[in-house]
């Protein structure tokens, strides 16, 4: 398979009042051709930072403070004050928001939309011309055309999203990076967007997928690899099933063991959720981030940065894995089951009554 | 179609309002503690002048034009009779000078210095505003301030001090009335040239205060609208940057069509206080003579043209807005 | 409950405000002349000799400071009342149309926005018209009871939206009556906006005192700021110069004006941090949506009837998402 993009080094912090919050520290992800790459991780974890890294579309108060991506052989630095091409955003790397919010301007007709970002990036297009290839796209992907007329109040949640998607990827876009597509949508609305956007990789309109949801039953139908981010890094990523079933880093495993999963083999397990909640990022714990709440935990953990046990497409960002590479964490045993040090985390109480202390954002989904 | 049922309810709601409108103004006048065609009669005859015979003439002509003799509800088909054919009614104060003569003549004093000062104060505040939205910064803070500052001040205080610093302590315009004594309003260029030193004066202390009014409104709206999500998208899709600005623009700016129209339908009554601050013979200065000499017909002709015009405006506002904003018309009229 | 963090604009307006209070409330015992005794000449300059004399006299020969002080008193009495009432009329027709919907709502809303409809200028004028003897204390219900529209729509919206809230619900299960509910479960989330809009109040009320006084229809009989420029503008003092007679009442509505929309618009950033430029937090997408400044009420007659528009539109759209992506700090 060939490699389709290599984002390295990806840094970025938010900069509020004189506070620099870290979101995302320090993270390469490399996609290949025709892959879609899962981000998943409990709210604040980055994974949505991210995407507004790959999408180009970090603004202030979030500043990139280094990074390169590498496209087509393209190479990009993003660092605040490096000059990106405007045409990239929506051509290259396109941005796929989650549409039942205002993501096209309400007194906006669909097709005014669809001209004006046809018209960004070929000065020298009709609308006619424009306009033909929306409902082409439209066709071959079996919605009705006769959306383009409408106001997006006019659209059900659902259709609004699929519009949304098609508007994204108008301009055939090398990745598209997709910000929660499916969290505001009923079960079959779902469906039918993952539907579309796997119809949509096969017809080779985009090349490659980033899937950033903290929904992970749908994160595990619609993903190749699944990256799974904590505190502003990536915990362990690697082909979704691998993470599904064996998870290799702690965090993995008890992000998983805090969810539902609606599968007979799955049945008996018990639902935990995690114990504390993610730390402050403008003051991360030394060492590996996960330490405080981590049921695995061991003397080095404390200090040491984890290593990454695996190569670039694979990895765990952990000294057990290291200690134990290839084996699958013990479920039972990813998230201790009294915490010894209460002082580490942000609620007081979370020792005392662990399971409602912090409910993942994936058991509430 | 839905849109004509939208329609039907404003006109029905809007006609409500006007029959409570005309009641009201119907109705306080004659509240007043005894008739006023007496008082104004007596009053008339005190100042001396007048004979027995013309004071009967005069008494049996008002007491026949408000049919005072007659039951209420008889008195309020005439009053709204007389509206339905133009006729205000006489002046007390002046007798015989109709009301229509009176208005007619101070209206277009009152409109020459506010539709100016109003489109103007308008454009100029909207861009500020927006500027201020999107550079942000020191510029931002100093004409949020300072449009807070001029939109906070009572127009009429602005007025004050205007003729005292500019008319009075440097003398550089006229501080009184609309044109020179011994001129009288004719389309010529020198009573032009003449006319407009009057009118500097009483047009620019309007549109300090509707310019800081208006960037106030714009600026918060503009925020708001920066931080919108089709914003972020707009970016993602590679759209320039003046796009979108005319896409926030766009959203921006429909809550201040709105704040147009309807200044321009306050029109009338908009700048009572300024006038008089000038001796500008516009409406203010006539309801001002007015209230002074108990001169009802005229008080109330002037309170219903306010009306009227405000009302007018509304309606075509919302009219104008069903049009506009599919939103409103979604929300109107049931559509999904 | 979380301390508010109140931001220096609000400082700023809270002392202006402190200040045209202490003028007002303590100034009439501190400067003893009757504001109504002769105490000199037609517009006599200013001297430091007695403290009634700081200000000059005005065109009756009157102490210009004693007339002032007294004059804010009236001014703010009014304005006080006018809010009060309004507020009180505002407040009861808003929470019953809003909470009760149904028929009532429609009667209380048709007659709501009819009177919004009709300019309040016009409705204050043919009232002081049509009242003889007309005092401070009168002009405050005029004026009170012309200008409770606005505060009963938006209470109006707001509690039709509070009402069908979850917690309104359960405290309707375990059988609260509705008065209770009214008073301890809607009312609150009220507070924030009633405060604002009486600020609002307040300052229109004593604006449009002036503004009649100076029309000739201000109390009779007692001084206000209003009938202050009243006979200074009747007398000529600007035009001869006599600026000691017509500034310090032009200064003090200014400083009225200004300092209470101040206050209003600091209100609005600490109930709706949002509109703190430059503190935005990370993606606000859940986060309530600031609905732009209460609508002033003293404009003359803007937007009665229309529905404001863009907002409502968008307060729906920010709410519907159940995904709340929050802040990393």
């Amino acid at each position: 398979m060939t490699r389709l993009l290599e984002a390295t080094h990806l840094t970025a912090a938010y900069q509020t009042g004189g506070v620099e919050v870290r979101a995302v520290d320090d993270v390469s992800v490399h996609i290949d051709e025709g892959e879609v790459l899962g981000v998943a991780g409990e709210s604040g974890c980055g994974k949505s930072t991210l995407g507004a890294i790959l999408s180009l579309t970090a603004r202030a108060p979030l500043y990139v403070e280094s990074g390169t991506l590498v496209i087509d052989g393209q190479s990009q630095d993003l660092a605040v004050g490096s000059r990106i091409p405007r045409t990239w955003r929506g051509s290259v790397v396109s941005l796929l928001p989650q549409g039942a919010m205002n993501s096209i301007s309400p007194t906006l007709r669909v097709r005014t939309l669809v001209y004006d970002v046809m018209r960004a990036h070929n000065a020298r297009i009709s609308k006619n011309e424009a306009l033909d290839r929306a409902r082409d796209r439209l066709k071959e992907l079996e919605l009705p055309v006769r959306v383009l007329d409408a106001y997006p109040h006019q659209l059900s949640g659902g259709m609004k999203q699929r519009v949304v998607t098609i508007i994204s990827t108008l301009l055939n876009p090398r990745l598209l990076i997709a910000d929660e597509p499916t969290s505001a949508l009923d079960v079959s609305s779902q469906k039918a967007l993952i539907d579309m956007l796997k119809q949509m990789l096969e017809q080779k309109i985009m090349s490659g997928v980033v899937f950033v949801t903290h929904d992970l039953p749908v994160l595990r139908t619609v993903s190749d690899r699944i990256a799974v981010m904590y505190a502003g890094k990536i915990a362990e990523i690697g082909p979704a099933e691998e993470i599904a079933t064996g998870p290799k880093h702690p965090y993995s495993a008890a992000l998983l063991n805090s969810v539902l999963v609606p599968e007979p083999a799955f049945r008996k397990k018990r639902v935990r959720g995690i114990p504390g909640s993610p730390p402050n990022l403008a003051n991360p714990p030394a060492g590996c981030r996960f330490h405080p709440r981590c049921g695995l935990v061991m003397p080095d953990c404390r200090t040491k940065e984890p290593p990454h046990v695996g190569d670039e497409l694979t990895f765990s960002a952990c000294f057990w894995s290291a200690q134990h590479p290839g084996e699958a964490v013990p479920a039972d045993k990813a998230v201790p089951r009294h915490i010894d040090d209460p002082t580490e985390l942000d609620l007081p109480a979370a020792g005392a009554t662990p399971a409602h202390a912090a409910t993942t954002e994936g058991a509430n989904a | 179609m839905q849109f004509a049922k939208y329609i039907g309810r404003k006109v029905l709601w809007y006609l409500a309002a006007l029959i409570v409108a005309l009641l009201l103004n119907f109705i306080l006048p004659r509240l007043v503690p005894g008739n006023p065609v007496d008082a104004i009669v007596s009053n008339m005859s005190r100042g001396g002048g007048a004979t027995g015979e013309q004071m009967k003439a005069v008494y049996n002509n008002y007491m026949q034009q408000f049919g005072l003799d007659k039951p209420m509800w008889e008195q309020f088909l005439i009053y709204l009779s007389n509206l339905a054919h133009g006729n205000l009614g006489t002046s007390f104060a002046q007798y015989p000078a109709s009301v229509n003569k009176l208005v007619g003549q101070a209206l277009p004093w009152s409109i020459a210095i506010q539709l100016p000062a109003i489109l103007v104060g308008w454009i100029v505040g909207n861009l500020l505003g927006a500027v201020a939205a999107f550079r942000g910064g020191w510029f931002d803070r100093g004409a949020f301030v300072g449009s807070l500052f001029a939109s906070s001040m009572p127009y009429y205080c602005l007025a004050i001090l205007l003729l005292y610093i500019v008319g009075v302590k440097l003398g550089v315009l006229p501080i009184s009335g609309a044109y020179s004594f011994g001129l009288s309003p004719e389309p010529t260029l020198a009573f032009f040239g003449d006319a407009i030193t009057y009118w500097w004066l009483p047009f620019w202390s309007l549109v300090i205060v509707f310019v800081g009014g208006q960037a106030v409104g714009m600026r918060s709206m503009s925020i708001y609208e920066l931080g919108a999500d089709y914003v972020n998208y707009g970016r993602g899709l590679g759209l320039r940057d003046n796009r979108i600005v005319r896409y926030i623009f766009r959203n921006a700016m429909l809550p201040q069509v709105t704040g147009l129209a309807l200044s321009i339908g306050g029109i009338v009554g908009g700048a009572l206080i300024t006038e008089l601050v000038f001796s500008y013979p516009g409406i203010g200065t006539t309801l001002f003579n007015a209230i002074s000499q108990n001169d009802y017909p005229v008080i109330q002709a002037i309170t219903l043209i306010i009306t009227v015009a405000v009302l007018a405006a509304n309606f075509l506002v919302e009219i104008a807005y069903g049009l506009i904003d599919p939103r409103i018309r979604a929300a109107q009229t049931g559509d999904r | 409950m979380k301390a508010i963090n109140f931001t220096p604009r609000f400082w700023v307006a809270a002392s202006l405000i402190l200040f045209v209070l202490v003028v007002g409330v303590l100034g009439p015992f501190i400067v003893r002349t009757d504001p109504n005794a002769v105490i000199g000449g037609l517009y006599d300059a200013p001297s430091m000799n007695k403290l009634a004399m700081w200000l000059g006299t005005d065109n009756e020969g009157q102490s210009v400071l004693a007339n002032l002080v007294n004059g804010i008193r009236t001014s703010l009495l009014v304005g006080l009342l006018a809010g009060i009432i309004a507020m009180v009329i505002g407040l009861i027709i808003g929470l019953v149309a809003g909470f009760q919907g149904g028929v009532v709502s429609d009667i209380l809303m048709g007659i709501t926005n009819i009177v919004l409809a009709i300019p309040s200028i016009v409705v204050v004028i043919l009232l002081s018209v049509a009242l003889n003897g007309r005092n401070a204390v009168i002009l405050g219900f005029v004026i009170g009871i012309t200008s409770w529209p606005w505060t009963a729509r938006a209470v109006q919206a707001q509690s039709t939206s509070i009402r069908v809230r979850e917690h309104i619900d359960v405290a309707r299960l375990s059988g609260a009556r509705w008065i209770s509910i009214l008073l301890w479960d809607i009312l609150p989330y009220l507070l924030s906006y009633v405060a604002m809009a009486f600020v609002l109040q307040v300052s229109g009320a004593i604006l449009t005192e002036s503004a009649l006084s100076m029309l000739g229809l201000g109390p009779s009989g007692e001084t206000s700021l209003g009938t202050m420029l009243y006979w200074a503008l009747a007398w000529g003092s600007v035009r001869t110069g006599a600026w000691w007679a017509f500034l310090p009442p032009t200064i003090m509505l200014t400083l009225v004006a200004f300092s209470l929309l101040l206050l209003q618009s600091s209100l609005d950033e600490v109930f709706n941090p949002r509109l703190r430029r430059g503190k935005l937090r990370k993606r606000p997408r859940g986060a309530a949506t600031p609905v732009p400044a209460v609508a002033s009420p003293q404009t003359l007659g803007s937007s009665p009837l229309i529905e404001a528009p863009g907002r409502a539109g968008r307060t729906a759209g920010a709410s519907s998402s159940t995904v709340r992506d929050g802040g990393v700090a």
